[in-house]
């Protein structure tokens, strides 16, 4: 007997300036070209990211829930046990949900290199920190600001930030926290709204952590998926997200402060803020696509408008960014590269070895992995928008397939101006 | 005639829906004078999320009852009276795109059964859960 199928419904192919890329999209692809030296990258930079991430999670949610308001937080960086034992909720055995087979407390590798730094020897705390030898939280305060600057991006966290109702919760959790301190109380009621800015920082401290909390273990399952063999093509890596954010997607974004061992609940659980619409989708706007031009590396002319009068067009993010001018030392970009440069695979050390100018700018070469790394990510947040609220990449009805390329194209029409990357991450010796 | 929960219970292929609705502690609102218009996803809707969504929103019932009020619109729309519409508001307070000029789809969901009508509103049987966005 012979069966026969329907010829799948094929549309007449895009004119898109990235037609090929709209087609890769339509085939359940990414826009990072399915090759094994792209999956070797991009996985070895999220191992290498997502061990100073575990850090940074816990340490944004220390600052939101217990530095809080301290107006000299000279030890804000300095985790204490408390939150390097915190149990992420998706690693080890208690996991609500377990994406990571791993533990739920602080990586070992970033454990070591907290006791002995890149200098691998053991002294005291604040030698390493003077010295700079230690993880940059100055880059995650940095993404915190780029989301807290940019503001309504979507959902209704930041809407939230100017409701009488939180401003009521900041109030009762400011008088808490310098109840006794006649001083701040003072300067509180002189400049109320100086104080009520430095909480919604806090909440968007807080917000950030949250996010980062599931990002980590989802990057460090996929490096142990592609070690043991069962990771292998780019789309896997990019599904492997997209079930991984809606997984996760509701997951409770809420901020609270612990004062002389009471909650504050400043933006509590029962407000129904969700990972995905509160968190993931503002963070890959601010971070990704928008961010701010770094200070001190370029000049613009704001006359001329290269700096856009419109936030929403800012456009210095990672899919954006020229990876080689802006390495320069202490900007946030530069940061995180140095940081994920201690906890770089083996394979990636010696990839890097063989170009370029091997070791010495190593910076660069894993600062372009991390750029192909994030637009494996940023196709994977697209496929998932197209999952949730368009249709499947096989839909019969060529209307909604019409529906669904229009998104793609849409999507990919942010990558036209000259700056975007992703022309550059199609070659392979775009280092 | 049987108020909205009733009829999702007594029905097949909501058993997903009626667990959630439950655990979001909605029967109560269901089942009050409404009226209300639902959207209801049914097992094979709620069958092609991928696998963990439903998981963490059972733990985390405030953004479950948030995805789940998202399908309830005040007052009784029967399918003649949204052919006047191009989008309603949601309880949850995110707009729900109607579309009717081929077949009868509201945002990326297609209706399977129209007008199932109850003491306290009308049910919509979706093909998909919608999302917010």
């Amino acid at each position: 007997m012979t069966i026969t199928t329907p010829a799948p419904i094929t549309l007449p192919p895009s004119t898109h300036e990235f037609a090929d890329i709209v087609h890769r999209l339509e085939a359940g692809g990414s826009m990072l070209p399915d090759t094994p030296e792209n999956l070797m990258q991009i996985i070895g930079i999220y191992k290498a990211y997502a061990v100073p991430m575990d850090f940074y999670w816990r340490d944004l949610l220390y600052i939101a829930e217990r530095v809080f308001l301290n107006p000299l937080p000279a030890f804000k960086y300095f985790l204490p046990k408390e939150y390097l034992d915190l149990h992420n909720h998706y690693a080890g055995d208690d996991a609500d949900l377990r994406i990571w087979r791993g533990e739920a407390t602080a990586h070992p590798e970033l454990l070591e290199f907290m006791e002995k730094g890149e200098i691998r020897q053991k002294l005291p705390k604040l030698f390493h920190h003077l010295w700079h030898d230690r993880i940059n939280m100055e880059f995650a305060e940095e993404c915190m600001r780029a989301m807290m600057w940019h503001r309504g991006m979507g959902g209704q966290f930041d809407p939230y930030l100017d409701s009488d109702e939180y401003k009521a919760n900041a109030d009762r959790a400011i008088r808490a926290y310098f109840q006794g301190n006649p001083v701040m109380l003072g300067l509180y009621k002189l400049f109320p709204e100086m104080f009520l800015e430095q909480v919604r920082q806090m909440s968007y401290y807080a917000n950030l952590g949250l996010f980062w909390e599931i990002m980590a273990p989802v990057f460090f399952e996929m490096s142990d998926l592609y070690d043991e063999g069962k990771m292998t093509t780019v789309p896997e890596a990019m599904n492997f997200l997209v079930n991984g954010i809606f997984a996760i997607a509701g997951r409770p974004i809420y901020h609270h402060v612990y004062i002389r061992g009471e909650c504050y609940e400043i933006i509590p659980k029962s407000k129904g803020f969700m990972w995905l619409y509160e968190a993931a989708l503002p963070y890959v706007e601010a971070v990704f696509y928008r961010t701010s031009p770094f200070r001190g590396t370029k000049s613009y002319n704001a006359q001329v408008r290269q700096v856009p009068d419109n936030q929403a067009e800012f456009h210095y993010g990672i899919l954006y960014a020229d990876v080689f001018p802006v390495g320069s030392a202490g900007i946030p970009p530069t940061l995180l590269m140095q940081d994920m440069l201690h906890f770089l695979p083996p394979y990636l050390v010696e990839y890097y070895k063989q170009h370029c100018r091997g070791e010495d700018d190593m910076l660069v070469q894993l600062g372009i992995s991390f750029q192909r790394s994030m637009y494996n990510v940023t196709s994977a947040v697209i496929q998932a928008l197209r999952t949730a609220l368009l249709y499947p990449l096989d839909d019969p009805n060529p209307k909604h397939l019409m529906a669904n390329r229009q998104f793609f194209e849409s999507q990919l029409d942010r990558f036209k101006r000259p700056e975007a990357r992703l022309r550059d991450i199609q070659r392979q010796n775009y280092r | 005639m049987a108020d909205i929960v009733d009829i999702a219970v007594n029905a097949d292929g909501f058993k997903t829906l009626v667990t959630a609705v439950q655990a979001a502690n909605l029967v109560e609102t269901l089942k009050s004078p409404g009226p209300f218009t639902v959207f209801a996803p049914n097992d094979a809707a709620f069958a092609k999320l991928p696998p963990g969504t439903i998981h963490t929103l059972v733990q985390n019932i405030p953004q479950l009852t948030r995805i789940l009020t998202f399908h309830v619109v005040p007052g009784k729309w029967m399918k003649a009276d949204l052919e006047r519409v191009s989008s309603l508001t949601s309880i949850e307070g995110s707009p729900i795109s109607i579309n009717l000029s081929d077949g009868f789809e509201v945002k990326n969901a297609t209706v399977l059964t129209a007008d199932i009508e109850a003491d306290n509103g009308v049910i919509h049987v979706l093909d998909r859960v919608i999302l917010m966005g």
